[in-house]
């Protein structure tokens, strides 16, 4: 989540009433620009488990009472376990820059055959993963790219293709499932074809699992037509799949299925995967020479990597079922917050695909409920006899997004529920 | 060349191609690793830590150890505020990008600097920022009047670049490691600030500098604007480095990092490393300086100039000659032979690729050589400045290994 300039003085709130004609998308992202930066720093502040924990144990009416933290922001919170650990403390390292970490190289091999690819890349991040990528293949000047306008490349990342790689960017809007409008596409791609007037499209870039629409996989049939489309005019598809095992599992097929379909991938390690840093680049063996050099000029050249390569090995062996349980926990809960048949909190169990649900709020504003989903009180050690807070994300002008992951076990998932379904009594009767 | 002498170096391979030879069937094989101080690997100690780091969301800021990393850092380099970053080139590059923010910056800086040659060009082709290098002195110095005269030449003309930055390196590799002097430090940020000129300090081995100056980092970063540091090299951590400087250009420096993909997540475990890296730098780096002195000591009997024979195992075994540690060497073959005592792997520096015919000059952690290597044969091998190495392992039988 992006951690931007402060917002101005006063504006804590959202404003009330909307402008008439408002468009909603346009609303939600000029509420996320103006608010997000100094709510999410307030509700960072806040969920700090520790001290939380702590000050619910100094206080006298919640001396002794079981308390719970269920962390929700996203699944990047994961912390390495004691296999990963273990793993990383006996790892054989070498000098990855000389290409001598025996690690590094297994897991980067292993990865290649996972993806189908020719060759991978181990990077600190999957933001540096995909900004690589883009500049492999934009390297023409007056490069462009085509994307959706709500993908992570075009929101959360710095704005990287065009300050580092002086490429430029044309979003497309995202239909619900996290998919473009081919036709649209189409139109785009072939717009300036051939004509100097306009930039040269080189690539597209899809996101799988799509995080803006709430982990949505995209479809295979989907694809292979953008595929096809691309190849028709020379252009080039990049998968940003930061969240590419979630699909995969999610669809029940290798990654490599879903890999076929694109030029080049990035895959995220710390984030589902539960490893602590890491992510990779994959593509063919030219692609990935170059990429080394790319990598080196931004600073990911990293020395004894293999400390990170064997948790990023970990977290790959027990993907499949990990993942599993994070999807079936997170249906779990939006069920059962279905069930609340609650006016203010509502979700559409269908559209939760991976380990994303997308909670629409009504009648407050989404801060108001993540800060009393964090809260403790009396009044919930009198109804439920312990304390749960659960760490939330405001997602948008009337949304929320919890992210499920191998931190959150169904028993946790329960107590969010307990939690939920507390506050939106209190909300009934207050 | 470099890739395959260092596929012929990776020392696993290269004993088990000595013990197979019959004639080196069952001896010791010893490899001494004196590429660079980059190679170094974690200890138990380190990897203990790691093991046990308490760790959070470090984009969220919540990484506990990345924070006490961060705090302790600061301290030791008396700046407000560092940050953690994966690689040296990324803290320098990130440096370079803070404070040359407009279009049109001019960089200058040596023009055999680390930042210079081995860093892709970034700042060129990532922060799109312009360089003009300046003659290396041998001290690792830029000339100070050159410097004003470069600094002073665009001063408010419309024509030129703008010089937004001076970029020095402490110590200096491609010198040999060498320590800048710190009345020239003072002198280069004098003239700097007198035109609104930043500096900042390439410090991947300021530690380096500071032991063997005697004094406190802080006392050299205090005549910059900025520093990076790297713990991967004589820190002895696997991964990582910093940034450091004003509180407000730290923030500018957390966008960047994001935007250059060194966000990382949980990273403590990375930060527990360079934390007991930078707790017992001092007495390491110490006794690495001692080793290198020891070894460049012990060639000072050499007879001149030594002969060099191709580093290849099909070559069998050749005559050494007596062998000057410090001293330029003539290479009669594309690669050069150096004949050697001692143990396990020796944190050094990094000569200069070989170039075909003429002169070159090794730097390296030097030790201490054995008259009866002199005469010895070549046994198992590494690499110094890009050259391969062997050695006679029965001719080491007694000498003492300094580590």
């Amino acid at each position: 989540m992006p951690r931007g300039p402060p917002a101005s003085p006063g504006q804590s709130r959202p404003k009330s009433g909307k402008p008439c004609h408002s468009d909603p998308a346009e609303e939600d992202r000029g509420w996320r620009a103006r608010h997000y930066p100094a709510m999410l720093r307030r509700l960072t502040r806040a969920a700090t488990p520790r001290q939380r924990v702590f000050w619910a144990r100094r206080s006298g009416s919640l001396a002794g009472v079981p308390t719970y933290v269920v962390d929700l922001r996203s699944d990047t919170v994961t912390k390495p376990g004691p296999a990963m650990r273990r793993a990383m403390a006996e790892a054989v390292v070498g000098d990855d820059d000389y290409g001598e970490d025996p690690t590094v190289r297994e897991l980067q091999a292993t990865a290649a055959e996972l993806l189908g690819v020719e060759r991978t890349l181990f990077v600190p991040t999957n933001t540096m993963a995909n900004l690589i990528s883009v500049m492999c293949h934009c390297r023409r000047r007056g490069s462009q790219l085509l994307l959706g306008h709500e993908c992570h490349l075009h929101v959360y990342e710095q704005g990287g293709v065009a300050q580092i790689a002086g490429v430029h960017s044309h979003p497309l809007p995202d239909l619900p499932h996290g998919t473009l409008d081919l036709a649209e596409l189409e139109r785009l791609v072939t717009r300036g074809l051939g004509s100097p007037y306009h930039p040269v499209c080189e690539l597209i870039c899809l996101e799988n699992t799509h995080s803006s629409s709430g982990g949505r996989v995209l479809p295979m049939e989907y694809l292979r037509q953008v595929h096809l489309l691309a190849q028709r005019y020379g252009v080039r598809v990049h998968l940003d799949g930061a969240r590419l095992m979630n699909a995969a599992v999610a669809l029940g097929v290798p990654p490599a299925c879903i890999v076929e379909h694109c030029d080049s991938v990035s895959l995220c390690f710390s984030k589902g995967l539960g490893a602590p840093v890491g992510a990779l680049v994959g593509g063919p063996k030219d692609f990935i020479e170059e990429a080394w050099r790319l990598r080196k000029a931004l600073g990911g050249g990293m020395r004894q990597a293999g400390v990170l390569a064997a948790a990023a090995l970990v977290g790959l062996a027990d993907a499949e079922e990990m993942l599993q349980r994070d999807h079936q926990n997170a249906q779990r809960f939006a069920r059962g917050l279905q069930e609340l048949a609650s006016p203010v909190c509502s979700v559409d169990p269908t559209a939760v695909e991976t380990n994303m649900v997308m909670v629409r709020v009504d009648g407050l504003p989404p801060e108001e409920l993540c800060r009393r989903l964090q809260a403790v009180s009396a009044d919930e050690v009198a109804q439920t006899g312990r304390v749960v807070r659960v760490l939330l994300f405001p997602w948008a002008e009337r949304s929320v997004r919890a992210v499920w992951h191998r931190g959150v076990s169904a028993q946790d998932t329960e107590l969010a529920l307990g939690k939920w379904a507390f506050v939106l009594r209190t909300l009934r009767t207050g």
